[in-house]
């Protein structure tokens, strides 16, 4: 166990260290000069060629790759963001207040999408091909074939527009977040429904579930003790990825609903080649799928540790 | 206490697929239920359990394979408990069980695949054990096993089995094998009992085509001791 | 002529087979007995050509295995054939051109298959019938080499015991050498011309079957033995 830790571990360690070079080399060579797009995010202005030099030397462009590399890697391992580009201010302020409106946007989404998808699946799996059944599984799959910007004007449309039930743009009151989180909830929900669905469907259809019955074990404790936990296995695999949709969904949605965020951080970011803005945010990204993953990986591990293991 | 079903019938869409059977057991009885695959010898199995249970005897079950019977996600021991929790709070002595069917050095903290399929099936057996029910019914207990490992588990349990009332109902398709473990045989085809009684007058002058043609093929060849 | 000379072969760091040597002339049958996990499935996959030794030969008549276009009979029948398709059409499938002239009545008959049940799917025929397609399947391009992976472990005793002789049958009529992997004893002596006990991947003993039930010379042998007796699957003599 302890020597599977350390391999998921090591295995996280070379991820993110790979995004990292990997980011840094795509926006080393990004197409056109940095150091004019930056001058002109700056002075919004045309300027002359001394003044964009001078601001290469600035933010550092004129170094080779390898040592601007290992310039901003040393600090990055302290946690240090380093200084815009742009406006020169500290990168850590802007980027937490950004986080500050995200992270309880994608929080809310998943409670949503949980607290949709868990009961749905249940009483959809209560009589398999049932009516219940059959409607949940279309209304998820309809959900997840529905991109989460047409689902958030819908909902603008309805609850902002002809209702007016609830204000459509902005993050000023915590109401600004209801619809935001609904789009985000809904996508999510409608993909976990039809997994956790399955999950519990495969996990009924055990080989050993009829014996465990005749044992005299009651249903709520078969239902507990060993459909649940069977269920979780496939379920955990696609959460990983869900975090995935998630974060692209997030950057949509904060686009559609006008919320500052680490989407629109990250868009005005790259147009203005705001290098360690863009770093900032892809690492942070990065680090948050490598840490759920290592969670997932170990509570596997944990359920069945025949996953992964050598010796199974 | 005797056991006795009378009656035992079982319709599934509208086909019968077990003709009304009776049957009785004595404690310590030793009865073999074979007939070709089809035949309706789990079906009786099943039926008989349900009966019984209805009756208010204790009877258990042994499946096929341990695959059938433990859930690979959780441990032997939360097996054992769940089987001790199930039968109401019987006074178990696990120790002597667990020696008695030789897995003993079992690590019950492990997982059903991080012991043998031979343990699997022997720990099975045990926990169909508890509480010393009036009746053990083996479905095919050895076809999924090494056949040295089940011709272990058999010994085992047989020996255990000696001197106390728990009957045994051995279900196979194999009358070789029923052959040297039950005194008493029912054979059946097309969802009846064809023919019963003692086991050496079956093999010596079976009566029915089903209990000709196992007879015919009980065994693979005569083999000098 | 079979012919392994001291094959081993690794999976990850355990051997599966060692220093395994056999052979089997054209027209014999050879069984191969031992307990799961001993490397039967192992061997068979290494023979096809599925899996490569670390070292030593594999050879049919000197040449690869695979030129020899051996033939495999799988463990479960029904899981053997695309459950789409006619049973014909799987048994059809390894020819290029039709079978010779009335070859598909003869071996119908001699497998006891009416042509009827060819025309259903997998899934509507019995266990037992769906193993005698699957025989068929194998012998229809007469190979010289047929693989037989447990054969008989997912029919009845009665079925069995048919089905062991109709394999034995065609193969007096046909001459095909026959590899049958088994963890049933009584099958081996009854039907073998030579037995192979392996254990944890090495061959224990090699005996022709009366040699072996009278007295098997390794300790997994005589287990074997007994444990066959005690399921009644060998009887022993008065």
């Amino acid at each position: 166990m302890i020597a599977a830790l350390a391999g998921l571990l090591l295995r996280a360690v070379v991820v993110l260290f790979g995004t990292a070079l990997l980011t840094f080399a795509l926006l080393w060579n990004s197409p056109g000069d940095p150091a004019q797009a930056i001058a002109m995010a700056r002075f919004d202005a045309l300027l002359t060629d001394d003044v964009i030099d001078q601001v290469r030397v600035e933010a550092g462009l004129d170094r080779t790759f390898w040592v601007a590399f290992l310039d901003w890697l040393g600090p990055l391992l302290r946690l240090d963001f380093g200084h815009s580009s742009v406006t020169g201010r500290p990168v850590w302020p802007d980027l937490s207040n950004a986080m500050g409106y995200t992270f309880p946007l994608a929080l809310a989404a998943l409670v949503i999408g949980i607290g949709v998808s868990l009961p749905l699946a249940y009483l959809a799996t209560r009589r398999p091909g049932g009516w219940l059944d059959r409607a949940s599984v279309a209304v998820a799959t309809l959900g997840t074939a529905i991109p989460a910007y047409w689902l958030g004007l819908l909902l603008i449309l309805i609850f902002a527009v002809h209702l007016a039930w609830l204000p459509a743009m902005g993050a000023r009151t915590p109401a600004h977040g209801i619809l935001p989180a609904v789009t985000l909830g809904l996508g999510v929900a409608a993909s976990l429904t039809r997994i956790i669905r399955s999950g519990i469907l495969e996990a009924r259809a055990r080989p050993f579930l009829p014996a465990l019955r005749r044992r005299g074990v009651g249903s709520a404790a078969i239902g507990r003790d060993h459909v649940a936990p069977h269920a979780a296995v496939p379920v955990l695999t696609v959460l990983g990825l869900e975090l995935a949709f998630l974060l692209e969904g997030l950057v949509l949605v904060e686009a559609i609903f006008g919320r500052p965020g680490l989407g629109s951080f990250l868009v005005t970011a790259i147009m203005a080649r705001d290098f360690p803005h863009v770093q900032a945010v892809v690492v942070l990204t990065a680090l948050i799928f490598v840490t759920v993953n290592l969670v997932i990986d170990v509570a596997y591990r944990i359920l069945d540790p025949r996953i992964g293991g050598r010796d199974a | 206490m005797t056991l006795t079903v009378s009656g035992l019938r079982v319709v599934r869409a509208g086909r019968t697929i077990l003709h009304s059977t009776s049957l009785s057991m004595s404690p310590g009885d030793r009865m073999g239920l074979v007939g070709s695959s089809g035949s309706g010898k789990s079906t009786v199995g099943h039926a008989l359990i349900d009966d019984l249970r209805g009756q208010g005897h204790s009877v258990s079950h042994v499946p096929q394979s341990p695959d059938e019977a433990l859930d690979p996600l959780r441990s032997m021991a939360f097996h054992w408990r769940e089987a001790e929790r199930a039968l109401g709070g019987v006074d178990v002595d696990r120790a002597a069980l667990f020696s008695a069917l030789g897995i003993d050095g079992g690590d019950m903290g492990k997982r059903p695949w991080g012991w043998s399929r031979g343990m699997q099936q022997r720990f099975v057996i045990a926990m169909a054990l508890i509480g010393t029910p009036d009746l053990i019914v083996l479905d095919e207990p050895t076809s999924a096993l090494d056949p040295v490992v089940a011709a272990a588990s058999m010994d085992l349990l047989e020996r255990h089995l000696q001197g106390r009332d728990t009957a045994m109902m051995l279900i196979t398709h194999d009358l070789g094998l029923a052959a040297r473990r039950v005194s008493q045989l029912m054979v059946m085809a097309e969802g009846r009992v064809v023919e019963r009684g003692a086991t050496e007058d079956i093999l010596a002058r079976p009566q029915s085509v089903a209990a000709r043609a196992l007879t015919a093929h009980k065994s693979w060849a005569m083999v000098p001791c | 002529m079979l012919e392994l000379t001291k094959v081993s072969v690794k999976r990850g760091k355990t051997p599966t087979l060692r220093d395994v040597s056999l052979r089997l002339p054209a027209g014999q049958t050879l069984a191969v007995v031992g307990e799961s996990g001993a490397g039967k499935s192992t061997l068979i996959a290494t023979i096809l050509g599925l899996l490569k030794p670390t070292s030593g030969t594999v050879a049919w008549c000197g040449a690869a295995v695979r030129a020899c276009r051996p033939a495999l009979v799988m463990q479960e029948p029904r899981a053997a054939f695309n459950p789409a398709l006619s049973l014909r059409r799987s048994v059809m499938e390894p020819l290029r051109r039709g079978p010779a002239e009335g070859r598909l009545e003869r071996l119908c008959a001699g497998l006891d298959l009416s042509a009827e049940i060819l025309d259903r799917r997998p899934g509507e025929v019995s266990i037992g019938q769906a193993q005698r397609v699957g025989i068929l399947r194998a012998l229809i391009a007469a190979p010289p080499l047929v693989l037989f992976d447990e054969p008989l472990s997912a029919l009845d005793a009665v079925t069995q015991k048919q089905t062991a002789r109709l394999i034995s049958d065609l193969q007096r009529e046909e001459g095909f050498a026959a590899l049958i992997v088994t963890h049933d004893l009584g099958y081996a002596v009854a039907h073998g011309d030579e037995i192979a006990v392996l254990k944890a991947g090495r061959i224990e003993e090699i005996a022709s079957p009366r040699a072996f039930a009278l007295a098997p010379q390794s300790d997994y042998g005589r287990q074997l033995r007994d444990a066959a007796i005690a399921l009644g699957s060998l009887e022993a003599a008065a």
